[in-house]
């Protein structure tokens, strides 16, 4: 082996160190506890201005939630979308979630995942006009039950004579 | 249609009168002899016990033409298997059963006219 080939592997090696790779600086450097929680709330323009260069988002777009003591700190506000609005052909990488590397997500993304509550699907019939379908088809059944319930038709007849009833029955000769 | 009509009819009758249209489960209340100027027939009944137990007669079949139904199954043994033969009894038995029919139409209509005539105060029981 050269000296030339030694250096080369070398060179391979020392992108793996921390200084080099963003792999192994993301998987080890990030990702603790720590890292998921948000910033307190952005008061000034240039805290503002962090915050969006921190979750990558641009700042005409960043918009954290209300500092009203629900909110998430300087966690930025995000369309909610759910997996079946997303596109199925987009090389995602991570298309389980349909998700991207890095990508921010919502903050109520376990929740609104695609195995989960749908929130972008609108229904047709909508919602409030499939509610007056069941309670329409409810109340007609109940309707003819009760008709059923209330009139009901019969042969105009006395029920059926037998002489083992021991009573005298009569002719109308 | 006219008479499917009548059997809603009643229904509706009976839910708007209940006191005047009588039910279908319910017996005659009044005197079978009331209103007749000469005394009514009783129905006889033709077959006997052992023969209906003997033919193997179900219950619901043991009425006043038990015996009509008797002379059916009989005809329909001994002709068999030709029982289109026995065409004759057949319809002997069920026209016993419709006239059977008739007589307890005419019964629920003496009752329900006995009822209202009641009512108005025409007729003191």
């Amino acid at each position: 082996m050269s000296t030339f080939q030694v250096a080369k592997c070398l060179a391979k090696l020392s992108k793996l160190s921390s200084n080099h790779s963003k792999v192994l600086v993301t998987s080890v450097r990030n990702h603790w506890n720590k890292d998921h929680k948000p910033g307190p709330y952005p008061k000034t323009e240039s805290e503002r201005l962090a915050a969006a260069k921190k979750y990558g988002v641009h700042p005409a777009e960043y918009e954290a939630y209300d500092d009203d003591g629900t909110g998430y700190g300087d966690y930025p506000k995000f369309k909610a979308e759910s997996g079946d609005s997303k596109d199925p052909f987009y090389p995602w990488d991570y298309p389980e979630l349909k998700r991207n590397f890095e990508e921010p997500l919502h903050v109520e993304f376990d929740l609104i995942r695609e195995d989960r509550y749908d929130v972008t699907t609108k229904y047709t019939p909508s919602c409030k006009i499939q509610y007056l379908q069941f309670i329409g088809v409810m109340s007609g059944l109940y309707l003819m039950f009760w008709i059923c319930e209330h009139f009901k038709c019969f042969h105009a007849a006395i029920p059926k004579q037998y002489p083992s009833d021991g009573k005298t029955h009569y002719t109308f000769d | 249609m006219g008479l499917s009509w009548s059997v809603y009819e009643s229904g509706i009758q009976h839910y708007l009168n209940p006191d005047i249209i009588p039910s279908p489960d319910e017996e005659t209340t009044f005197d079978p002899q009331l209103g007749f100027e000469k005394p009514r027939n009783p129905r006889v009944m033709i077959a006997t016990e052992e023969e209906m137990i003997s033919a193997k007669i179900p219950i619901a079949s043991r009425d006043y033409c038990a015996h009509k139904l008797i002379e059916y199954k009989a005809c329909r043994k001994a002709e068999w298997p030709f029982p289109v033969k026995c065409h004759h009894e057949k319809h002997a038995y069920l026209t016993c059963q419709y006239e059977d029919f008739v007589l307890r139409m005419k019964e629920y209509e003496r009752e329900k006219r006995l009822r209202i005539k009641v009512k108005n105060g025409e007729l003191t029981v």
